[in-house]
């Protein structure tokens, strides 16, 4: 198996138990974190799940620094995208919100920035797919 | 930048994925770099030379 196709498979890993734990907080926090009265440990168990963001997090760094030249160079590009179509969408709402739109939790910033870098890739992935079956 | 590295590549019967496990890159790269839409940095310029026996000169180009 070529390098990348093992370095693709670590991060997986990775990333996948970054995942799994999070899921675990998740539902540990909800169920016991909501039952609880407001205060300092309340608010901590709730934001514990962030805990295994964390390992995402260290586990797309570790990912970054393994990928090649090119595929940093276009992974720094789908990233420069994304922030930026996501600074539009925000910046837009805010100004609707001014306009009497309801408000948004933060919450929906990540998806849409997340999903514009999904999108990217994909963009991405496949026209990398056409061009390798073209330069065979 | 241009470059001669299908035709070098072709002369010793590589394929894409071979060369890009011999530089430990992607494939994508390597098909960047053979169609011209990536110039290497210069540690990936030389350990294409060396990989072929030539120097960098011998391989990269100016284009149009």
């Amino acid at each position: 198996m070529d390098i990348c196709k093992q370095n693709i498979r670590k991060y997986y890993l990775e990333l996948g138990l970054s995942f799994v734990f999070y899921a675990v907080a998740l539902i540990l926090a909800m169920h016991f974190g909501y039952r609880m009265h407001r205060g300092l440990l309340r608010t901590l168990i709730l934001v514990a799940p962030m805990i295994p963001c964390l390992f995402a997090t260290w586990a797309i760094v570790r990912q970054f620094r393994r990928m090649d030249e090119y595929q940093r160079l276009k992974a720094t590009e789908d990233v420069v995208i994304s922030a930026a179509v996501t600074a539009l969408v925000t910046v837009t709402y805010g100004f609707f919100e001014n306009a009497g739109f309801p408000r948004l939790t933060m919450f929906v910033v990540w998806p849409i920035m997340g999903g514009t870098w999904f999108v990217c890739s994909m963009c991405r992935l496949i026209a990398g797919y056409i061009r390798g079956k073209d330069s065979e | 930048m241009k470059n001669l590295i299908r035709e070098l590549r072709a002369e010793r019967g590589w394929s894409q994925a071979i060369l890009a496990e011999h530089l430990e890159v992607s494939r994508q790269t390597i098909i960047a770099i053979e169609t011209g839409r990536y110039d290497p940095s210069l540690p990936l310029a030389m350990a294409i030379a060396r990989l072929f026996n030539k120097s960098v000169e011998g391989i990269f180009f100016p284009g149009d």
